[in-house]
């Protein structure tokens, strides 16, 4: 049996309260670490997994600013992921536009996409959310594999792979490195930033409660469609950046739900509504993944998610609140206040 | 017209099946207020137990329900112990991504074990039955019935039964309901596995319609949630009704407009009718703006 403890401390809470405002050494670290491993280079195996960690990252932080602060749970971001990736590559193919601007403007198409879905959901909760944002992925899937016209259907569209700087087509991995490491930076600042200001009172009131929210003067609608604009621009930025590593867009994993789901998984492991939370979250899963998928992905097909989402079963039923909340349940051990 | 007509019928009958799938989605989150991510998951074992059956052992699909509805009966009675009971207590996101993972899991285990290969069974009736200008495929015809059969089934045991008594106070008070006597943890179980084995029976219908493969839950989840929605949530009339929209609306879109705009159609009903009418057409009034289970 549990003994009962006092929860004012909002360490039994999930989310919890975040502890806005200060410095974390921890994270800082953490960034110049990356930093560092991207600046003296590393193993060339490990390429791959290092630019699709930081990508994640800073994916699932964008999530992250609906999902775990503003309690907006979407399972539609792939929608915001692809409207990114395709608004700028269809710029660059057709108009020539170089991406270094056509990433603004996928990140301003998937923000007026993120207030549409804001709008549509706009008095749902709970079940009903979640299924409304994985319809209306669904609607801009479908959308992709059939406008053939614009988006190329079901063959994608793919970039030439020749190295050019304005076309944001990189010659080696560790430049792309410190690009992810740029947008990981970006939504880190972001967070922070979101975090320590009245607008992130504001997410955390809407969460926790809409009449509550309502009652005090706040405008739930306003700030739940500018919580998913935002995070889905952030989001579109990376679709943006995903498009451009792989220099060639499937829409049929870029709408995908299951990348919805990834979005959605790694704050969730991480620990929501937290800015270290999706970062562990993709600093673990995402290598863990990639090397399962390179260790038994010949061996056997699908055994290496059998094995990850095994764990996952695992973390979410007996850590709910994630790798951030378990360092904090520690922590709070070791030093009793 | 008669074009119209046949294509109206063909609509109905096919969301019939559609609803016959989605009739354990709707009980589970009628009862227990979660979502389970997994249930298309479920039909796809269902539907690879179904054809292992008639493949191995020459049954016809609808026989094999004899041993696929129990089978199913018992694995939603595990799952729910494992995956489901330990997340009950914690915020409903944990069951949301628990379920998540779960279908992951059975996804990419019926990957190893069944690889990707199409698998299907030879059709059971040689020619489709004329009324008419109208042809209807024997199979739907006989999943309509089954369909109908079901939803009066389950709505007589939920009204008439005392397992049905106890699964409503459940739903209407959950700690009344204890306070009464009713082992509300037990009512739970026995409606996600009741869930379970109604999927089941929808997987021994489907099969012959259509083929199984590990991903091919994905596409019918999504088509479920979009019946239970807009039946109204935890309404069995209601998921009778909403499939029967959504086949027709397949059925018409995919003639006059395209058959790859088929789900496009349906979505965006989804989503207009979460603007206009959240609470489904039969469902409770102020559920979708409740959350249900905060």
């Amino acid at each position: 049996m549990r003994t009962v403890k006092a929860t004012s401390e909002g360490a039994e809470r999930m989310p919890w309260l975040p502890r806005r405002g200060r410095i974390s050494w921890f994270e800082i670290a953490l960034l110049l670490g990356c930093a560092g491993w991207v600046g003296f280079g590393f193993a060339p195996s490990l390429q791959d997994v290092t630019i699709l960690t930081f990508l994640f990252a800073g994916l699932a932080l964008a999530w992250n600013i609906a999902g775990g602060y503003a309690g907006l749970i979407s399972f539609g971001h792939a929608a915001f992921f692809g409207i990114g990736a395709y608004a700028s590559t269809i710029l660059l193919l057709r108009y020539n536009l170089t991406p270094w601007i056509g990433i603004f403007v996928g990140a301003l198409a998937a923000a007026i996409a993120g207030s549409v879905l804001a709008l549509i959901c706009a008095r749902l909760k709970g079940p009903f959310f979640i299924l409304s944002t994985l319809a209306f992925a669904e609607v801009v899937r479908i959308a992709a594999l059939n406008w053939s016209s614009l988006t190329g259907g079901a063959e994608g569209l793919s970039i030439a792979p020749m190295p050019n700087l304005a076309s944001m087509v990189l010659a080696s991995k560790s430049g792309y490195a410190a690009l992810m490491l740029g947008y990981l930076a970006l939504a880190y600042v972001i967070t922070r930033f979101v975090e320590a200001s009245r607008f992130g009172f504001y997410l955390l009131a809407i969460r926790d409660s809409d009449e509550a929210a309502a009652a005090a003067g706040i405008n739930p609608l306003v700030v739940r469609t500018s919580a998913m604009a935002l995070s889905a621009a952030l989001t579109g930025m990376g679709g943006t950046l995903f498009a451009q590593y792989f220099l060639y867009l499937d829409p049929t994993y870029v709408v995908s739900p299951e990348l919805s789901f990834q979005f959605a998984l790694l704050p969730a492991v991480g620990g929501l509504g937290t800015v270290i939370g999706p970062i562990l979250g993709s600093f673990l899963i995402t290598p863990l993944s990639e090397l399962l998928r390179s260790h038994l992905g010949n061996a056997a097909a699908g055994l290496h998610l059998v094995i990850y989402s095994f764990g996952l079963i695992v973390v979410m039923l007996y850590f709910p609140s994630g790798i951030a909340g378990a360092l904090d349940r520690l922590k709070r051990r070791r030093s009793p206040p | 017209m008669s074009t119209i007509l046949q294509l109206v019928v063909s609509g109905v009958l096919i969301g019939s099946v559609y609803a016959l799938m989605s009739i354990g989605l709707t009980l589970i989150f009628g009862v227990l207020r979660i979502v389970n991510f997994a249930h298309g998951e479920f039909l796809m074992i269902a539907m690879y137990g179904a054809w292992a059956i008639s493949h191995w052992l020459g049954l016809n699909p609808y026989a094999a329900a004899i041993a696929v509805v129990p089978a199913m009966f018992l694995f939603g009675a595990i799952a729910y112990r494992l995956v489901v009971s330990p997340g009950l207590d914690k915020p409903h996101l944990v069951v949301v991504f628990a379920t998540m993972a779960l279908s992951i899991f059975l996804q990419n285990a019926a990957l190893m074990l069944m690889t990707a290969d199409l698998r299907d069974v030879p059709p059971i009736f040689a020619r489709s039955i004329s009324v008419g200008s109208v042809y209807i495929k024997g199979e739907l015809l006989l999943g309509f019935a089954i369909t109908l059969a079901c939803t009066i089934g389950l709505q007589w045991m939920i009204k008439r039964t005392y397992l049905g008594k106890a699964i409503r106070a459940t739903v209407q008070d959950g700690e009344a309901a204890m306070l009464m006597g009713i082992a509300v943890p037990k009512i739970f179980l026995i409606t996600f596995a009741v869930g379970s084995a109604m999927v089941g029976l929808a997987a021994c219908v489907m099969l012959p319609l259509f083929s199984v493969f590990p991903t091919v839950g994905l596409n019918f989840v999504l088509i479920a949630f979009v019946i239970v929605v807009l039946g109204g949530m935890g309404s069995i009339e209601g998921a009778l009704l909403g499939g029967i929209c959504v086949g027709v609306v397949q059925s018409l879109s995919g003639y006059y407009v395209a058959p790859a705009f088929g789900q496009l159609f349906f979505f965006l009903l989804f989503l207009l009718v979460m603007i206009f009418r959240p609470n489904g057409l039969l469902g409770q009034k102020g559920a979708a703006m409740l959350g249900m289970n905060e």
